[in-house]
C-alpha cells in the first residue's frame, strides 16, 4: 500500500546541481556510457559469465578459423561412441553424469561430466558443440538483422517520403512471410548446408521490428537542433547519418539487437522442436532439449544441461542489453534514490 | 491431572473423529463402474468414410471400425476371425477358370436407422473396386481418370480377377462373386460392407433426414437396379457423395443423420476439433455385444511422448498407443494406475541399397548392379558392417525388450514360419558371428577394391532416412556413420524434410525407413517391395526369380508349404544380391488405465481396438 | 488521412500477392505430399499416389498452381471466396473457422493477463529501479522468457495438474507447503513494499503470518474440496477491492469515489440471493450479458449520484469495482458448481486437465459445467503463456516508465507538490501507455497466428496446430489459408499501430512531409 507514498523528509543539504553534474562532469559520451554500464551489476556479472562461457565452449572441442586451429582440450569428439558408463550409475540408468561438485566427495569432471546419450556419445561434447552452434546462430541472426534493420530503418527515417514508403512496404512484406515456412524450405533444399545458412535467412526475416524502431528514432532525431546545426555547417547527408544521428540512436539499436539475439536462441530451439531447425548429425542446444524432452523425469541430465546453457546464454544477453539500455539513456541517472527524489523536490520548492 | 486427562481424551476423540471424517471425505463415493473410455490419438479425424485415398488414415479407420461391423476381423495373432452374427462367406465353386465366392447376410441384421442389411449393401463394393465395371457403366477408367467413386480399391487382386457383376439371390440376402482364378486371400480381397446403399441413394437424392422403412427399401431396390442396369446418371450422383460427402471435421445434431447410419456397436454422436464422441448404438445386432463401455471418446491431435504420458497419468485419458521414446516409456511405466505393454507391429525398419537393375532406374552410384562384382562386394560389405545389433540393443530394447534383429521381413518374428524362413533365406550371413567379425569380413571385401579402406573412407555413400524430427532415426544414422566408416564408407546422412519424395532421387545410394504392412495376404505385401513393378520398389531391383515367385503368390490360393517356399525364394534373391535387409520391427507401446480390462494390442490396424467389445471397467 | 489509409491498403494487397506467391512456390517445391504413402506396402499404394497427384494438381508446377489457388481467393470480389480443399478433401475454410475461436480462447486471455501483469510489474520495477525487487523481477522475467515452452508445460502439468489433482482428493495442505508459501508470500510483499528495515521485517511478518493462517484455515476446513465464497466473504472481498481500486484509481482522498464504489459493493451484497437465483435458473450467456449491462448501469448511476465534480474519475472507479464484484459473483457460482462437477463420471475427481479444450464426456446442457470446464482447460496453457510472454511487457513498460519519469513534465508535476500517486498514475502511467499500445496492437494481431508449440503440447486444435500440420503434411492449400489470414492481420496491425501512435502522440506524424 505504500507504493506511492514517497513524501519523505526533505534533505536540504544536498544541492541540486551536484546530483545532476557530479557524475558526468568532464567525460565524453562514450566514457559516460561505459561508466554507467560498469556500474550495472547485473550487466557486468552477465558480461563476465557470457565471456567465460563462450571461451569455455569454443575451447572445449577446438575450432579452426582460416587455417589456424586449436584442437580443443576435451578428450571426446561428438562422433566418438564410447561404451556406456555403468560404474557409479544405477542399473537402469547407464551413462549417468560423472560431474561431481560436492566438496567432500571430490570435485571433478570425471569421464563423462554430463553423462552419455543412448548411443554412448559423450554428452558434454554434444552440449558444447550444441552451445557453439547456438551461439553462432545467435550472433549470425543478430548481425544480419542488425545490418539490414539499421540500414533500412535509417534510410527510411532520414529520407522519408517515397524512400520511406517503399522501404516500409518491404518491411511489411517481410512480416508476411512465416518464419516456420522458411525453416521447412531451407531444411528441404539446403538441409546439409548447415545451420548457419538457416540462421542467415532467419536474420533476413527478423529485422522488421528493429527497422521500425530505428526509423522512428531517425524521424525524431532529424528534426533536432543539432542536426539542423550540422546541416547549416555544410555536413553531407552521410556525415549527418553516421556522425550525428546514429550515435544518438545507438542505445535503442543495441537493446533491440540484444533482444533479437536472445530471441534467436529460443527461435532456434522452437524450430528444432518442430524438426525444422538444426539437422542431424549437427547439434544445437535447442535440438538437444527437444530430442530429450521426454527425459525430464527419467534421465534429467539429458535435458537439464542443454536447458541450463540456453538459460544462461539468454539471461546474460538480456542482462547485458538491459545494462546497455540504461547506460545509453542520456537522461538516466544511476539511481533514482529516495534521497535524490527528495532533493529534487527540495530544489523545486526552493525555486 | 484428571482434568488434563479429560481434555486430552477429548482432543484425541476429536482428532480421531476428524481423521475418520477426512478418510470418509477423501475416498470418493465409489460410483458404479465407469462406462466411458477416453482414447488419445495423435492425428485427427477427417471423414466417416475411410475408403477413399484421401481419408485412409489411422484415426478414420479406428472410428470406422468402432462404428461398423464387418464379416471378419484380424485378431492379435493375425488370424482372420469371422463374424457369423452378421453373415458368412464360402467358396461356392472352385474349378479352373471359374472360382465363385458366395456371401450371405444373416437374417434380421439392421442398420442403425432400422433398415435391414442385405447383400445389396455388399454390391457397392464391386462398384468401388472394379475398373471394368466403372468403364462399362460410363464412369470412365478409374486407373487413369479421377474415379467417380474415388475409393482407392481399384487395380488390386479383386479388380484383376473378377468376372462380370456379382449376382444377388432372389431374397437379396446372398451375393455371389465370380473370379477367373482361385484368387489368394479371397476373404481379404473380396466383398465387404462399406456404407449403407439405401442411405447413399437417399443422400444422392438430396434427402436430409432418415427415410421411412418403405423409402429405405425402395432406395435399396433402386440401388440394385441402378448398379445392374449401369445407370450412369444415378451412379454419377452417388459417386461424389461417397467420395467427399462423408468428409466432416465437425459433426453435431445438425449433421445429416443419413451420413451417420452404420451397423456398428457405436454411433458417432459428435465430432469437434477436440474429440470424437461415440455412444452405444441401440439397434446394433451385427456382432458381439458390448461388455460395459457405452461411450468412447477419442481425443485427437495429442502429441506423442510426454503430453500423452502425462495425460494418462492425470486420468485425462484411459488408453494410449504410440511409438514414444524410451524415456516416455519409462515415464508411462512409472504411472501407478496404468498398465503398459510393448509389442511389435507389422511395420518394420529396413535398409535398402539402390541396385537399379531395371531399365528405367538411372541410378549409377557405387551400389548399382551395373558396377558388377565391385558393386556387389560393396553392397555386401555395407550390409555386413551395418550395426543392426547395436541399433536394436541401444535404441529398441529400452522401448521393447523383446525386439530382435530381423532374420526375415517376409515372415516376421511371431509368424510360425519365421525361424524356418530365417534359416533358409540366406539373410543369416548378415547375422552370423559377432559384429566385429562381420565388420572384419566387410573390410576385406572393400579392401579388395580400395586397399586403403579402413584407414581412409574412399567410398562416399549418400544415405536417405527421414525427417529431422525423428529422434530414433537420428541416432540410428549416427551409429551407421560410425560403423560404416570403419570399413571405408564415408556415409553422409543428413536428415531431410520431405524425404519420401527423394526416394526415387538418384543422388542417394541407400535408404532406411519403415515399411508398414496393412494386411497379411499370401505375398505378405512383400511383392510391392521386391517385384520389378512393385508400388514400393525403391531399390530398382528387377529380378526375374522374384517376379516369378510374386506372380505365383498373387494369382491363386496355394498350399501353405508352397507359400513358404516362394516367400523364402524372394528373400534368397534379395540376400544374394545384398540390397535389402530388415532391421527391427517397430515397437508399439500401449498404456491404459489398469482398471480397464481386455485391452490388447494387435499388430495390424485397428490395433488395440480389435476387440473393443470386450472392454470393460 | 483517408488517402493515406487507402494507399496503405492497396500496398497491402500488392504485398500479399507477392508474399503468397513466394510462400506458395517455396513450399510447393519443398516437401513431399506423398510422404505418408511411401512407407506403406499396401497394394493400393500406386492408385492412392495417382489419386493424390490428381487431387492436388501435383503435375502442375507450383508457380502455375499458385494461380489456381489465387483464382479461388480472388473469388472474394465476386462473392465466392474459396480457399480450396485440404488434402483430405475438406474445405480449408471449415478448418480455419473451427480453429480461430479456439486460438482466440487460448491466447486472448493469456495475452491480456500477460499485458496487465507485465505492465504492472514493469512499472513497479521502474519505480524501484536497481532495488533487490527490480533485480529479482528482471531475473525471473528473463528466466521465464528463456525457458522453452514445452519445458514449462511439462512442469506445469506435473505439479499443477497431476499433483494438484492428487492433492484435491484429500484437500489438506502439507505443513511444509504452508511454511514455504508463507515464506514466499512474505518475501514477495516485503520486496514489493520495501522501505526501512523495520518496515520490511514488519511487512514480511504480517504477510507470512496472514498467509499461514489463511492457508491453514483453507486446509483445515477442506476448502479446496468444497470451495465457495458465500455472501459474507464476498462482502469482505468487495469492500477490500473497493478500497484498493479507489486507492489506485483516484486516491482514497476522493471521498465521492470511495463512497460510490462502496455503495456498488453494497448493492451487490443486497442482490446476492436474487442474483444467485437468476444464475441458477437462467444459466446462459444472455443472462450474464444482461447482468453485465445492469452492473455497468448501476455503477454509472451510483457514481452520478455521488460525484458532484470530476464525474469521470468516480465513474471509472465504481465501474472497475463493479466489474470486479461481478466477477466475484461468477467465481462464487463456479465454486458452487465445483463439487457436482468433479463428481461427474467425466471428471472423476480430476478437475485440472493436461490436454484438450473441453471435456466431451461432460453431460451437455449444463451451462455452468461447461463454463467451469472451459475455464479449467484454460488454466495450464494460460499460465504457461503468461509466464513466457510476460517478460517482454515487463521490460518494455519498465524502460518506457523510466524514460517518462526522467521527463521534465514529471519533474514539474512533482514540483507542483502533487502526490506521488497522482504523478505516477496520472502523468507517468498514461504516457507510458502510448508506446506500449502500439506493441500490444501488433501482439494482438499475432494472436490469430496461434502459439504453435503451446497448442501442440496442450493438445489444442487452433491455428498454430493447423499451421504445423500443413507444413508436416505438405498441405499447401491449408498452409496458404492460414498464412494468408495471419499475414493480412500482421500488416493491418502495423497500419493500426502507426495510426494509433500518431493519434496518441501528436508529435509523430504518420505522413512524412518535407
Amino acid at each position: 500500500m505504500t507504493m506511492f507514498s514517497r513524501r519523505s523528509k526533505l534533505s536540504e543539504e544536498v544541492s541540486g546541481s551536484d546530483i545532476f553534474n557530479k557524475e558526468t562532469e568532464g567525460l565524453s559520451q562514450g566514457q559516460i556510457v561505459l561508466k554507467r554500464f560498469f556500474r550495472h551489476r547485473g550487466a557486468m556479472v552477465s558480461l563476465i559469465v557470457l565471456f567465460s562461457l563462450v571461451t569455455f565452449v569454443f575451447s572445449t572441442l577446438g575450432f579452426k578459423i582460416l587455417g589456424i586451429g586449436y584442437g580443443g582440450w576435451w578428450k571426446y569428439k561428438i562422433t566418438d561412441l564410447p561404451a556406456l558408463r555403468t560404474a557409479g550409475c544405477s542399473i537402469e540408468l547407464p551413462g549417468c553424469p560423472s560431474l561431481s561438485l560436492i566438496p567432500g566427495k571430490g570435485f571433478g569432471l570425471g569421464d563423462h561430466p554430463f553423462g552419455q546419450d543412448d548411443l554412448g556419445r559423450d554428452y558434454f561434447s554434444l552440449v558444447m558443440r550444441g552451445a557453439e552452434r547456438s551461439i553462432e546462430v545467435m550472433v549470425v541472426i543478430g548481425l544480419v538483422a542488425a545490418a539490414v534493420g539499421i540500414t533500412i530503418g535509417a534510410l527510411a527515417g532520414f529520407y522519408r517520403g517515397l524512400i520511406d514508403a517503399i522501404l516500409m512496404r518491404i518491411n511489411d512484406f517481410i512480416i508476411t512471410i512465416p518464419i516456420i515456412v522458411l525453416g521447412g524450405v531451407v531444411s528441404f533444399h539446403f538441409g546439409n548446408k548447415g545451420i548457419l545458412f538457416l540462421a542467415f535467412f532467419l536474420g533476413v526475416l527478423s529485422w522488421g521490428g528493429l527497422s521500425r524502431l530505428v526509423r522512428g528514432e531517425f524521424l525524431t532525431l532529424r528534426e533536432r537542433e543539432f542536426v539542423d546545426a550540422a546541416r547549416v555547417a555544410g555536413a553531407s547527408n552521410r556525415r549527418i547519418i553516421f556522425k550525428h544521428i546514429l550515435p544518438n540512436a545507438i542505445g535503442v539499436i543495441i537493446v533491440s539487437v540484444t533482444l533479437i539475439m536472445s530471441g534467436a536462441i529460443l527461435l532456434e530451439s522452437a524450430l528444432s522442436y518442430l524438426g525444422l531447425g538444426v539437422v542431424a548429425p549437427d547439434v544445437s542446444l535447442g535440438l538437444l532439449i527437444s530430442q530429450y524432452q521426454d527425459s525430464f523425469t527419467t534421465r534429467p541430465w539429458l535435458f537439464w544441461y542443454p536447458g541450463l546453457l540456453i538459460i544462461i546464454i539468454a539471461l546474460s544477453v538480456n542482462f547485458i542489453g538491459d545494462g546497455l539500455r540504461d547506460a545509453f539513456d542520456p537522461r538516466q541517472r544511476r539511481r533514482i534514490s529516495r534521497k535524490d527524489r527528495s532533493a529534487e523536490r527540495a530544489i523545486a520548492t526552493k525555486k | 491431572m484428571k482434568a488434563r486427562l479429560k481434555t486430552r481424551s477429548i482432543v484425541a476423540a476429536v482428532s480421531a473423529a476428524s481423521v475418520a471424517l477426512i478418510g470418509f471425505v477423501a475416498v470418493p463415493a465409489q460410483a458404479a463402474a465407469r462406462s466411458t473410455v477416453v482414447v488419445i490419438e495423435s492425428n485427427t479425424f477427417t471423414s466417416i468414410n475411410n475408403l477413399t485415398p484421401d481419408t485412409n488414415i489411422v484415426i478414420n479407420g479406428d472410428v470406422a471400425y468402432l462404428t461398423g461391423m464387418g464379416l471378419f476381423h484380424y485378431d492379435d495373432k493375425l488370424n482372420i476371425v469371422n463374424n457369423p452374427t452378421l453373415g458368412s462367406y464360402r467358396v461356392s465353386k472352385n474349378k479352373t477358370g471359374d472360382f465363385e465366392v458366395t456371401y450371405t447376410i444373416a437374417p434380421g441384421r439392421v442398420w442403425s436407422d432400422g433398415a435391414p442389411i442385405t447383400a445389396a449393401d455388399l454390391l457397392l463394393f464391386h462398384v468401388l473396386s472394379s475398373a471394368a465395371y466403372n468403364k462399362a457403366a460410363g464412369l470412365g477408367d478409374p486407373n487413369s481418370d479421377t474415379p467417380v467413386f474415388n475409393s482407392g480399391l481399384y487395380g488390386a487382386v479383386y479388380d484383376q480377377h473378377v468376372v462380370g457383376t456379382p449376382t444377388l439371390s432372389a431374397d437379396n440376402m446372398s451375393i455371389t462373386v465370380k473370379y477367373d482364378a482361385a484368387i489368394p486371400d479371397y476373404a481379404l480381397n473380396g466383398l465387404g460392407l462399406t456404407v449403407p446403399v439405401h442411405a447413399l441413394e437417399e443422400l444422392a437424392a438430396g434427402k436430409k433426414s432418415l427415410g421411412t422403412a418403405a423409402e429405405n427399401s425402395a432406395a435399396t431396390a433402386k440401388f440394385i437396379s441402378d448398379v445392374n442396369s449401369k445407370n450412369t446418371a444415378a451412379l454419377k450422383l452417388m459417386g461424389p457423395v461417397f467420395t467427399t460427402g462423408y468428409n466432416a471435421t465437425t459433426i453435431d445434431s445438425s449433421t445429416n443423420p443419413l451420413l451417420l447410419v452404420n451397423n456398428g456397436a457405436y454411433m458417432i454422436k459428435s465430432v469437434d476439433s477436440n474429440a470424437i464422441t461415440m455412444v452405444a448404438s441401440p439397434t446394433y445386432n451385427s456382432g458381439p455385444a458390448l461388455s460395459g463401455i457405452n461411450t468412447v471418446v477419442i481425443k485427437q491431435g495429442i502429441a506423442d511422448g510426454s503430453p500423452s504420458a502425462q495425460a494418462i497419468a492425470n486420468g485425462d485419458a484411459d488408453v494410449y498407443q504410440g511409438q514414444p521414446t524410451a524415456d516416455a516409456v519409462a515415464q508411462l511405466k512409472a504411472i501407478k494406475t496404468a498398465t503398459v505393454t510393448t509389442t511389435s507391429s507389422l511395420a518394420f525398419e529396413h535398409i535398402e541399397l539402390r541396385v537399379a537393375s531395371s531399365g528405367t532406374d538411372t541410378y549409377s552410384g557405387p551400389f548399382a548392379m551395373s558396377g558388377g562384382q565391385k558393386a556387389a562386394d560393396l553392397r555386401k560389405a555395407f550390409l555386413l558392417a551395418y550395426p543392426r545389433q547395436d541399433i536394436v540393443d541401444k535404441l529398441l530394447k529400452p522401448v521393447n525388450p523383446g525386439t530382435v534383429v530381423l532374420g526375415s521381413v517376409i515372415n516376421l518374428p511371431g509368424n510360425p514360419q519365421y525361424e524356418h524362413t530365417a534359416a533358409l533365406n540366406g539373410m543369416a550371413v548378415f547375422n552370423a558371428g559377432t559384429q566385429s567379425s562381420r565388420t572384419a569380413a566387410a573390410l576385406k571385401l572393400v579392401q579388395k577394391w580400395y586397399p586403403s579402406a579402413g584407414k581412409t573412407t574412399p567410398v562416399a555413400i549418400n544415405l536417405l532416412w527421414g525427417s529431422p524430427g525423428n529422434t530414433r532415426r537420428t541416432s540410428e544414422a549416427a551409429l551407421i556413420i560410425a560403423a560404416e566408416a570403419a570399413v571405408g564408407f564415408k556415409v553422409t546422412a543428413p536428415a531431410t524434410k520431405g524425404w519420401g519424395g527423394k526416394l526415387t532421387n538418384t543422388g542417394y545410394d541407400a535408404h532406411f525407413f519403415i515399411f508398414d504392412q496393412t494386411a497379411n495376404p499370401q505375398d505378405a505385401q512383400a511383392c510391392g517391395i521386391f517385384q520389378s513393378t512393385g508400388g514400393s520398389n525403391y531399390t530398382g531391383i528387377n529380378d526375374p526369380a522374384i517376379d516369378k515367385a510374386c506372380v505365383a503368390l498373387q494369382s491363386k490360393t496355394l498350399p501353405s508349404s508352397t507359400v513358404t517356399r516362394l516367400r523364402v525364394q524372394i528373400e534368397q534373391a534379395a540376400a544374394k544380391d545384398a540390397f535389402f535387409l530388415g532391421i527391427f520391427q517397430n515397437p508399439e507401446v500401449t498404456a491404459f488405465n489398469s482398471q480397464l480390462a481386455n485391452v490388447v494390442a494387435a499388430p495390424l490396424s485397428p490395433s488395440l481396438f480389435w476387440n473393443f467389445w470386450t472392454w470393460h471397467f | 488521412m483517408l488517402a493515406y489509409i487507402g494507399r496503405r491498403i492497396s500496398a497491402l494487397l500488392v504485398i500479399l500477392l507477392g508474399s503468397t506467391f513466394l510462400v506458395y512456390v517455396a513450399q510447393g517445391y519443398s516437401g513431399d505430399p506423398s510422404e505418408a504413402l511411401r512407407g506403406s506396402t499396401d497394394p493400393h499404394v500406386k492408385a492412392q499416389l495417382a489419386s493424390l497427384i490428381r487431387n492436388l494438381n501435383l503435375n502442375v508446377p507450383p508457380p502455375a498452381r499458385y494461380f489456381l489457388w489465387l483464382k479461388g481467393v480472388l473469388g472474394v470480389f465476386v462473392g465466392h471466396f474459396n480457399l480450396g480443399l485440404t488434402r483430405d478433401r475438406n474445405p480449408v475454410s471449415t478448418y480455419i473457422l473451427a480453429a480461430v475461436p479456439v486460438t482466440i480462447r487460448l491466447i486472448l486471455l493469456s495475452t491480456l493477463l500477460a499485458i496487465l501483469i507485465g505492465i504492472g510489474f514493469g512499472i513497479i520495477s521502474a519505480l524501484r529501479q536497481y532495488s533487490r525487487f527490480d533485480y529479482a523481477l528482471t531475473f525471473f522475467a528473463f528466466l521465464m522468457y528463456s525457458l522453452p515452452i514445452f519445458w514449462v508445460a511439462v512442469l506445469l502439468k506435473a505439479y499443477l495438474a497431476i499433483s494438484f489433482n492428487n492433492f484435491l482428493l484429500n484437500g489438506s495442505i502439507a505443513p511444509a507447503w504452508i511454511i514455504f508459501a508463507s515464506f514466499f508470500s512474505g518475501v514477495f510483499w516485503a520486496a514489493v513494499i520495501s522501505g526501512t528495515r523495520q518496515k520490511v521485517i514488519a511487512v514480511f511478518g504480517i504477510a507470512a503470518a496472514s498467509t499461514a493462517v489463511f492457508l491453514t484455515l483453507l486446509s483445515v476446513t477442506k476448502w479446496f474440496t468444497h470451495p465457495g465464497l458465500g455472501p459474507i466473504m464476498m462482502l469482505a472481498l468487495g469492500i477490500g477491492f473497493a478500497f484498493a481500486v479507489t486507492f489506485v484509481s483516484t486516491g482514497l482522498s476522493n471521498k465521492a469515489a470511495l463512497r460510490s464504489s462502496l455503495t456498488v459493493v453494497g448493492i451487490g451484497f443486497l442482490l446476492y440471493f436474487p442474483v444467485e437465483y437468476l444464475l441458477k435458473k437462467y444459466a446462459n450467456l444472455l443472462t450474464l450479458f444482461i447482468m453485465a449491462i445492469v452492473t455497468i448501469t448501476i455503477a454509472i448511476a451510483t457514481s452520478y449520484f455521488f460525484a458532484k465534480v470530476d464525474r469521470r474519475a468516480v465513474a471509472r472507479t465504481s465501474l472497475i469495482t463493479s466489474v470486479i464484484a461481478g466477477l466475484l459473483f461468477i467465481i462464487d457460482k463456479l465454486m458452487k458448481t465445483w463439487v457436482p462437477y468433479i463428481n461427474t463420471d467425466a471428471i472423476h475427481q480430476r478437475p485440472i486437465p493436461t490436454i484438450g479444450q473441453i471435456n466431451d464426456l461432460l453431460p451437455a446442457g449444463n451451462f455452468w459445467f461447461s463454463f467451469l470446464d472451459s475455464v479449467l482447460h484454460l488454466v495450464l496453457p494460460t499460465i504457461a503463456l503468461i509466464l513466457i510472454s510476460m517478460a517482454g511487457y515487463i521490460r518494455y513498460s519498465r524502460g518506457t516508465m523510466l524514460e517518462v519519469l526522467n521527463q521534465d513534465y514529471i519533474r514539474t508535476a512533482r514540483a507542483k507538490g502533487l502526490s506521488e500517486r497522482t504523478v505516477i498514475m496520472r502523468h507517468a502511467f498514461r504516457n507510458t501507455l502510448i508506446p506500449i499500445t502500439t506493441i500490444v496492437v501488433v501482439d494482438i494481431a499475432g494472436i490469430i497466428g496461434g502459439a504453435i508449440i503451446t497448442e501442440r503440447v496442450f493438445g489444442w486444435r487452433g491455428m498454430g496446430t493447423l499451421f504445423i500440420t500443413a507444413i508436416d503434411t505438405s498441405d499447401l492449400n491449408l498452409l496458404m489459408g492460414v498464412s494468408l489470414i495471419v499475414s493480412t492481420l500482421a500488416v493491418l496491425a502495423n497500419l493500426v499501430a502507426d495510426l494509433l501512435y500518431s493519434a496518441l502522440d501528436p508529435r509523430i506524424r504518420v505522413v512524412g512531409k518535407k
